[in-house]
């Protein structure tokens, strides 16, 4: 009896020892870690993920702050957000700012991972691999230029760019970070963008490209004043031939990508990725939409007249509505394009006072463009403060919306101009964003200094 | 689980004499009605159980006897009977065991007599549950145990309460205790549909008061150390009732209705028009003022002027829109037979809650049936099982509509219809009479909280099954061999039908159905062993192993473009086409677990416990997989030795108790590394993605608490008046928290064991017999006093984990959830603006988030309950007053309805404003701008301190009377009684906002942990009147 108790407790009561695997459960839908990267495909597919995440910036979002940023955007309707970056006072409880920011560091941590990982994948060509690493560096050079450009002051506002920019991520890693310089963001933009070039591809499909890498370098040695590489980088990526100034002046189209572009952002049928442009700027979506041109970007419109078909993007009055994305459900977007290469070297010859000749032939095609052939010329005469002053004003009009008015702003009045942008001097601290909250999180991080735009 | 009916066994022995003589009578308690199965002894063997009618019938001798009549939950009683020459009747009235400390407990995996408990346990029994009406038990808890903070759920129906058990050890993890009904932990899932509509689903609703037995309260180590990994915030064990031998039957009836406690003090459209006029003009503003939803700014003087005399024209008081009178009705049913080889209760209820809120009500039907059956002299078998529905017809509340948006955006000059058609210029109709006026609030969203109620609908289903089976096998004498299986199943079904009468762009509406699963699977098996060593000592083993196994899942669907409800007709393939599916991600979660218990008693008056357990979970990797939770405790009767004499003291008791427990409530796959799944359809220019989703963390751990126990038990004048006195000090490490990682790192959180939390505590317990006789008169006291501490947090900063949007931070030195703002000082009287302190204490105008500090917490000094009851022939009366003292609460909801003036109506507070130079205002000078505040433009969140209130009150939570109709002796009633209740007739407080005491609704468990008294729009708790009437037959 006592043998038969004994045997009943022991089996009750081990019963279920060792069976460690009843502990064993791993998350559906979802594949783990050390089994997400086995292959080049795997690579691929994670690389690709890092065009969507600049899809999600580039669909409107980084646009849209950026424009509110600057001076051509009027006062939003009702967002609370929206508002916060127009009237420069983004905190880091405001939301957009906080988002953008993610966005950025979500594509670098993927590229990292992308360049850390060839080791691990067994079927991976040199050239495969040499094209992944340069697409992944491309990436994130475009992240991390992105978001210093927003984050915080312009390169050149120190003397050796030595003020704070953002964090420089080159291995992922979840250790914190503080603001590496603006001149170690820059170089290491630089030199991503230049490993990029001498190693994407001529033809990438909708992806990256060394002519993509090289319109890069043309408008982030722009940004810092290297005239000579600005005009060198533009010219290439002119005579590639690969793109044309189009006939018209729509370049956000459906279902075709312009022949101006040189990297850009792909919508589909079933995959919007203007929408921000579409919900927040298209007249005819809704009789009072969110975002409206400035008064100031109106009055600038209204100089050249008519006859500029780029006066059919806005409907003058209290609130210039903006037209230029009307009757499109979604579209594909240009970020890097041929105009901005003619504009680019345009102005840049013009600082350098060197080949004016191709300056002027580069205004003129844009001129031809939106006057139509052989008005508003610019003489073959001009001097150089007149090619960089058209150059400009050709700037603002072909950009608006495009959200990089403010850079060329920003980069004037690092380089002496007396810039005031709504009434503020360009270097008020409001007019970088505040970063996310996230990023205080861990002691010792530097943040911006908020306000005092108004 | 086990709970013995009944406790005496029958022993007759018919005593020596020739003439024997029948001594009869009848058992009663307290309230007269009759107690079958109580145990009736005679000169200490001769024994026999009560009637189904209660009465009982001995043969005696002729000479004096003691009669001992006793019930489990009653004090028992011993009479003196002479029996001479002819028949005596001797009836019997017991009284309840409020203060009775030979009474038993549910302790984990079994039952205690309450003087050998060494553990911290507080039993609050059915009719304290049933006692106050609330719509579901937990509510009921409030006031009842020392230690045991309970918060009630607003006034929407099927909100949840808030429960701490001595104070919250918790941060990001569930700090909630652990619920086990009938041996099984049962899921206790919160956030099942997140806080859809401003409501967190409550798990607990399910449950019906009327089926439980008893609520068991554990506290410290030694009790909670048998739940090992899931006792660190305590377990509140649910006993459901049994059968008992006879047969006896239980009905009761309530109806009732429901208004709000207090109600919210807006605006009417002229003051808030002129306030909004003087804003205008404080700001520079010419002429008449914009105004929402009908001019903007840049309209012209003439335009906003007349849009401003048409706004006069209409007045609507949106709280008397959304707030109205709710009804509740119930009706519960039940049966206990018994026989010496089974028994069975089975019960019945129906609960239909009308929330004070138009439109909301929680309806539950449940059944019950349990059943016991010995098939032979060495087995027995408990099966349980209950079924319920609750139907929960919902509303908007809070920030998410209805008397939210009373409070918030519903301006009082909007109408709720439109009182004729609207032209358009050229003279075409844009809205008939009669069509709900649809304005847009700051979010774009359309509002109208009336077309909203009347037009949306959606409703919520829970269907709810929890089942055990045991098996006891008992093959030779103090040993019980017990096998168990569980069953918890919970699904939840949401549907929400949007008309497109309430949307501004289109026509047809969207449908949507959110379903979710719950399974949860408990099998265990225990072997417990009493060895009786000599007539003075004596070891209890307790051994055993359980498993347990969750599985949650469900589904959404997505109609799009539909003219009608799709939970009207669950058809679905009409829509097919236009349907979009998402299927949530399973999750599953499973513990092993072995565990012992070792009990010495001495003496009878010197008890030592021991408790392990060892928890696997499949939350945590191998390498920190399993825990080790022990704990040791001792009792000492102090009273029960030889020297002890003492005429007023009649029973003492010291105990002590210390031991680890843990917490693993942390979601099911924190640990992993994860990144999308290849095939799920996501793209980029047509070519498939793959991302990464969270970062790895494989040596997470259980968080786990060290706590120490001293307390002392103590009864007066033969237990008339009984206090209770304990001590403890928790010291929770490894704590879990969800940290808010640098989003450069390109994540923007990660779970970590970071925290260091310290609870220590003191509780009082105070019960008395204050008049005994025909006016009896019982008190209840408890209070308890809890201090938090988070004591350190890492490298990591008070924003690295905060209570959803609620401002509430983890700082250092300050309890778990402090308000985290910038502290407001005073309205400057020259120039109207508010000022601020910052870091330094200098006074400063610039609102910065850089000079955030602590400026309170929600968790109180001190919190209790108190209860006098009185009985005077069949007249009862019994109130409980419910206190807390020292709480803050953070009105978050006050800073947009006194702060920057906009499109969100005012509280009459708001008059109180500077308005001209040498005024002493509580707001400053009203503004549109929030810049005037010197908030960021686009940012009229004015989070400061002005909104932190003292949350004390003294609550009179339930005031009953009760009568019991006196019954022929020929009625086949048992009894009969008919009580009218009464909840939240009155609070006293200071808080100047509508209900200090609150739970809005919360976005997570660690939201729910870090805010609390924190209101955001949440609607008050409610007031209500109930008529009941039960019987017993």
């Amino acid at each position: 009896m006592k043998s038969k108790i004994f045997f009943i407790v022991t089996a009750l009561l081990l019963g279920t020892v060792s069976c460690d695997h009843l502990l064993e459960f791993e998350p559906g839908d979802v594949i783990l870690a050390e089994d997400a990267i086995r292959s080049a495909d795997d690579l691929q597919r994670l690389l690709v993920s890092n065009y969507d995440v600049l899809a999600n910036l580039y669909g409107g979002r980084v646009q849209i702050v950026n424009e509110l940023r600057g001076p051509n955007f009027g006062a939003p309707d009702n967002s609370l957000d929206f508002t916060a970056v127009y009237n420069r006072e983004t905190t880091f409880f405001t939301g957009i700012n906080a988002g953008i920011y993610t966005d950025f560091y979500y594509a670098i941590y993927r590229s990292n991972v992308v360049i850390e990982n060839f080791s691990i994948v067994e079927d991976l060509a040199d050239a495969d691999r040499t094209r992944l690493e340069a697409e992944a560096r491309f990436i994130r050079a475009l992240c991390h230029w992105g978001a210093v450009k927003m984050y915080a002051k312009p390169f050149g506002y120190s003397l050796s760019n030595d003020h704070a920019g953002v964090p420089l991520r080159l291995a992922p890693s979840q250790d914190p970070l503080p603001r590496a310089t603006v001149k170690e963001v820059y170089d290491q933009v630089l030199a991503d963008l230049e490993f990029a070039a001498a190693n994407l591809p001529d033809q990438n499909g909708p992806y990256a490209t060394r002519m993509a890498a090289e319109s890069y370098l043309a408008q982030v040695h722009f940004l810092m004043s290297n005239h000579e590489q600005s005009a060198g980088y533009a010219s290439s990526v002119i005579s590639s031939d690969l793109y044309s100034l189009d006939g018209d002046l729509d370049r956000f189209e459906t279902d075709i990508i312009n022949p101006e572009t040189i990297f850009g952002i792909v919508s589909q049928p079933n995959d919007f990725r203007s929408s921000w442009f579409r919900d927040n700027l298209r007249s005819d979506n809704t009789s009072n939409p969110q975002l409206a041109f400035s008064e100031d970007f109106a009055f600038f419109m209204s100089l050249s007249g008519a006859a500029d078909g780029r006066s059919a993007w806005y409907t003058p009055g209290p609130r210039a509505l903006i037209n230029r994305f009307n009757d499109k459900e979604y579209f594909n977007i240009p970020l890097s394009h041929l105009t901005l290469m003619h504009l680019i070297r345009a102005e840049s010859l013009g600082e350098l006072n060197q080949d004016l000749s191709t300056a002027i032939a580069d205004l003129n095609a844009i001129r031809a463009r939106a006057y139509g052939t052989g008005n508003n010329e610019i003489g073959s005469d001009a001097m150089a403060a007149e090619i960089i002053a058209a150059a400009r004003e050709e700037y603002r009009k072909e950009t608006v919306c495009e959200g990089t008015w403010i850079d060329q702003l920003l980069r004037r009045g690092a380089s002496g101009e007396p810039i005031f942008i709504r009434g503020a001097p360009w270097d008020c601290p409001g007019v970088s964003l505040q970063f996310s909250n996230s990023e205080t999180t861990v002691q010792g991080f530097e943040l911006n200094e908020e306000g005092g735009c108004l | 689980m086990l709970r013995p009916s009944l406790v005496a066994c029958l022993l007759l022995f018919l005593s020596h004499g020739l003439d024997a003589q029948k001594l009869t009578g009848i058992v009663v308690d307290s309230n007269g009605s009759p107690l079958p199965g109580a145990s009736m002894i005679a000169d200490g063997t001769n024994g026999q159980f009560t009637d189904a009618e209660g009465k009982y019938s001995f043969t005696l001798a002729s000479g004096t006897h003691q009669i001992v009549c006793s019930y489990i939950g009653y004090i028992a009683q011993t009479k003196s009977v002479e029996i001479g020459s002819a028949n005596l009747t001797l009836n019997f009235a017991l009284a309840d065991d409020a203060v009775l400390i030979e009474d038993v407990v549910v302790v984990g995996y079994g039952v205690q007599r309450k003087k050998e408990v060494t553990g911290s346990i507080v039993q609050v029994n059915s009719k304290q549950i049933t006692g106050v009406q609330t719509p579901s038990f937990e509510a009921a808890l409030q006031g009842q145990a020392a230690g045991v903070q309970v918060s009630q759920s607003s006034g929407v129906a099927g909100a949840p309460s808030l429960i701490r058990v001595r104070g919250v050890a918790s941060v990001s993890a569930a700090g909630d205790p652990l619920y086990v009904v009938d041996g099984i932990p049962i899921t206790q899932e919160y956030f099942l549909r997140g806080n859809s509509g401003a409501l967190n689903n409550n798990p607990l609703a399910a449950i019906n008061p009327n089926d439980i037995q008893s609520v068991e309260i554990l506290k410290d180590a030694a009790a909670t150390g048998i739940y090992g990994s899931r006792g660190a915030n305590g377990v509140i064990l649910i006993t459901t009732k049994r059968g008992k031998k006879g047969t006896s039957f239980e009905f009761s009836t309530r109806t009732g209705v429901g208004t709000p406690a207090t109600r919210p003090n807006m605006m009417d459209t002229e003051t808030y028009l002129a306030l909004r006029q003087e804003a205008w003009e404080n700001d520079g503003g010419t002429g008449y003022v914009w105004l929402p939803n009908m001019t903007t700014v840049s309209d012209n003087a003439d335009t906003r002027q007349e849009a401003y005399q048409r706004a006069l024209l209409t007045n609507t008081d949106w709280v008397n829109e959304t707030v109205g009178v709710g009804v509740k009705n119930a009706v519960n049913f039940g049966v206990r037979h018994g026989t010496e080889r089974y028994n069975f209760y089975a019960g019945v209820s129906k609960d239909n809650n009308e929330s004070y809120l138009r439109g909301n009500s929680y309806d539950r039907t449940s059944a019950r049936v349990n059943f016991d059956w010995k098939p032979t002299p060495k087995t027995k078998v408990l099966l349980s099982s209950s079924l319920s529905r609750g139907e929960n017809n919902r509303i908007d509340a809070a920030w998410s509509g209805g008397l939210g948006d009373a409070m918030a955006n519903a301006l009082p000059y909007y109408p709720v219809q439109y009182a004729e058609d609207e032209l358009d210029a050229n003279g075409n109709v844009t809205h008939e009479a009669g069509e709900y006026f649809l304005w847009f609030d700051e979010w774009g969203g359309t509002k109208n909280p009336v077309a909203v109620r009347e037009l949306k609908k959606w409703k919520t289903t829970e269907d709810r099954s929890i089942s055990n089976a045991q098996l006891i096998y008992s093959p030779i004498e103090n040993l019980n061999l017990k096998a168990s299986g569980g069953f918890d199943y919970l699904h939840l079904k949401e549907d929400v039908f949007n008309p497109g009468a309430l949307s501004i762009n289109t026509d047809l509406g969207s449908a949507s159905r959110y379903a979710n699963f719950v399974l949860n699977w408990n099998y265990s098996a225990t072997a417990d062993y009493r060895l009786e060593l000599d007539d003075k000592q004596s070891l209890s083993f307790l051994l055993g192993s359980e498993f347990q196994r969750t599985d949650n899942y469900g589904y959404g669907l997505f109609f799009g473009q539909v003219e009608g409800p799709i939970f009207e007709s669950d058809s679905l393939s009409l829509d097919a086409d236009s349907v979009n599916t998402r299927r949530n991600t399973p999750s599953q979660h499973s513990f092993l677990s072995y565990f012992g218990r070792l009990n010495y008693s001495l003496n009878d008056r010197y008890f030592f416990q021991a408790t392990a357990r060892v928890d696997g979970s499949s939350r945590f990797g191998r390498e920190s997989r399993y825990g080790f939770f022990p704990s040791i405790s001792a009792g000492w009767v102090v009273s029960d030795e030889d020297w002890f004499q003492s005429k007023t003291i009649s029973f003492l008791k010291v105990r002590s108790s210390m031991g680890l427990t843990g917490n693993a409530a942390l979601p099911d796959y924190a640990r992993f590394g994860t990144y999308s799944a290849a095939d799920n359809g996501t793209t980029y220019a047509g070519d498939s993605i793959l991302y990464p989703l969270q970062p790895e963390n494989p040596t997470l751990r259980w968080e786990t608490s060290r706590t120490v126990d001293v307390s002392v038990e103590m009864g007066l004048w033969s237990d008339r008046v009984t206090f209770e006195l304990a001590g403890y000090h928790k010291y929770s490490t490894d704590v879990l928290m969800n940290v808010s990682t640098p989003a450069s790192t390109g994540f923007t959180n990660f779970w970590d064991n970071v925290g260091t939390i310290l609870n220590r505590g003191i509780e009082l317990s105070v019960k008395s017999r204050n008049t005994i006789g025909a006016l009896q008169w019982t008190t209840d006291l408890n209070v308890a006093r809890n201090y938090n501490e988070l004591v350190n947090i890492g490298e990591y900063t008070p924003d690295a984990v905060s209570g959803g949007t609620n401002d509430s931070r983890v700082i250092v030195g300050r309890p778990v959830g402090s308000f985290y703002l910038v502290e407001h000082s005073h309205v400057d009287p020259e120039n109207g603006l508010p000022v601020y302190i910052d870091l330094n204490g200098e006074e400063t105008y610039d609102y910065n988030n850089d000079i955030r500090k602590y400026v309170g917490d929600g968790l109180p000094e001190f919190i209790g309950g108190f209860t006098n009851a009185f009985k005077y022939g069949n007249w009862d009366l019994s109130a409980l007053a419910t206190f807390s003292v020292g709480a803050k609460i953070f009105d978050s909801s006050a800073k947009r309805q006194l702060g920057v003036v906009s499109g969100w109506n005012m509280r009459t507070e708001k008059l109180d404003r500077w308005r001209q130079p040498g005024d002493d205002a509580l707001y400053p000078r009203l503004t549109l701008d929030e810049t005037t505040y010197s908030l960021p433009s686009g940012f009229p969140w004015w989070n400061t301190s002005l909104f932190i209130y003292d949350a004390s009150y003294l609550r009179l939570r339930n005031l009953t009377i009760g009568y019991n109709i006196p019954l022929d002796a020929a009625s086949t009633l048992q009894n009969c009684r008919v009580s009218i209740n009464a909840t939240n007739l009155f609070t006293i407080t200071n808080f100047p906002g509508l209900d200090p005491e609150v739970v809005r609704d919360f976005e997570n468990a660690q939201d729910r942990n870090m805010s609390p008294n924190v209101t955001y729009l949440t609607p008050p708790q409610e007031r209500s009147f109930t008529l009941s009437v039960s019987t017993n037959f």
